[in-house]
């Protein structure tokens, strides 16, 4: 067999093995480039969804995973991220509260849910009927608790209820003990 | 007569050959994203940035691609352009990635890219490939528009566009078929849209 014939026999692989090598080149450069300012960007998101919520936010810091909003009249409140398991992936909430025992207000940060139907968990329609809410309400109005499921996206809406329930009874917690630690 | 030519790759795609209607291709991200106007324009413009980008480098080195490793090349392509896409977009434009960021990986899974590269950009030079690009997606276009239009109409009782606001139909406003907004509204509409198309012979099956 000539060297010409072996190179044919190979050619295909050695395309695709090409191919497949500029590619994992490219991407690995892409993410690179924009690795930190992803990052950069998504601190911001949660820097404007924290300011969205307490509005008379002046300085933020983050602790254990629990964001310490201080405002500017010295008055301290937290906030915090759930993490739900949606239909379509990882749904990011934020969760503030106004006091030890009730919730201020939820946003979604990000949501890979269907468009049209599980994303609506991200109207203010759904998000509203949070607030005021203590986390022992925060259940389907099925299973006794105080909030509505949308039509069409009960598996999202389930998602965003079960997350927020169970980051906010085990947050709320940290936050008594950090309290009292002080 | 180039233009010509360019024109017509072009033209094909917007009835003839309409990818959603007469190929019937891309029906997995049309029947989840066509509940409303919105969320058409949106899978437009994701799909024209990676078809073009797929067919472009498709047809560009087309003659050095062996034909029997050609479908996981092209796979390869078409995934990493969406994944560069995704990625660049969270980076600088985050306001239009939360809103178009779940079409973006959509656009793995529709076939209309992985079809145009091995229908068309694999055998043709990279001027036609462009044509056909644009051409399928405002084919796409129009039959997401179409499909969206009935469903957010009748599904949701209002007719609005990034909050521009059309109308509210009187009765269905208050008591929308929201079936129609569920994935069986979205086989329900396609499928009578295509029956109307054959029956009154604007496309002719092939």
């Amino acid at each position: 067999m000539s060297a010409k014939n072996t190179l044919k026999k190979f050619y295909p692989v050695i395309v695709l093995t090409a191919v497949v090598a500029i590619s994992v080149g490219l991407l690995s450069l892409t993410d690179n480039l924009t690795r930190e300012k992803i990052e950069w960007q998504k601190e911001q998101k949660i820097q404007r969804l924290l300011f969205d919520l307490f509005p008379d936010m002046s300085r933020y810091d983050l602790e254990n995973e629990i964001y310490i909003i201080y405002s500017t009249e010295d008055k301290v409140s937290y906030a915090f991220v759930a993490v739900g398991k949606g239909y379509g992936g990882e749904i990011n909430i934020l969760v503030g509260l106004e006091d030890e025992n009730t919730l201020k207000g939820i946003s979604i940060i990000s949501q890979v849910e269907t468009p049209g139907l599980g994303n609506r968990i991200t109207e203010s329609y759904f998000t509203d009927q949070f607030a005021g809410l203590s986390a022992d309400e925060v259940a389907r109005r099925r299973d006794g608790g105080q909030v509505d499921t949308i039509t069409g996206a009960t598996m999202s809406s389930s998602a965003v209820i079960k997350a927020v329930r169970a980051a906010a009874m085990e947050k709320i917690k940290l936050i008594k003990d950090r309290e009292q630690g002080k | 007569m180039k233009m010509g030519k360019f024109g017509k790759e072009f033209t094909k795609g917007l009835i003839i050959s309409n990818p959603v209607f007469v190929l019937a291709l891309g029906l997995c991200p049309t029947l989840a994203v066509t509940t409303t106007l919105d969320n058409a324009l949106g899978m437009t413009l994701a799909v024209v940035i990676v078809l073009l980008g797929a067919n472009i480098i498709v047809a560009a080195i087309r003659n050095f691609i062996p034909t029997i490793t050609r479908i996981p090349i092209f796979i390869v392509i078409i995934a990493s352009l969406v994944t560069m896409v995704d990625l660049q977009f969270q980076a600088y434009v985050p306001d239009l990635h939360a809103s178009l960021g779940i079409f973006l990986p959509l656009v793995v899974v529709n076939c209309i890219i992985l079809a145009r590269a091995e229908a068309f950009a694999s055998k043709n030079p990279i001027l036609h490939s462009i044509a056909d690009a644009l051409g399928m997606t405002v084919g796409f276009m129009i039959a997401l528009l179409m499909i969206s239009a009935i469903r957010q109409t009748l599904g949701t009782g209002n007719l609005s566009v990034f909050g521009f606001h059309f109308f509210t139909l009187p009765v269905l406003g208050e008591q929308p078929i929201a079936l129609l907004i569920l994935p069986p509204g979205a086989f329900l509409v396609i499928g009578l849209i295509m029956a109307i198309f054959r029956r009154t012979g604007v496309m002719k099956s092939e």
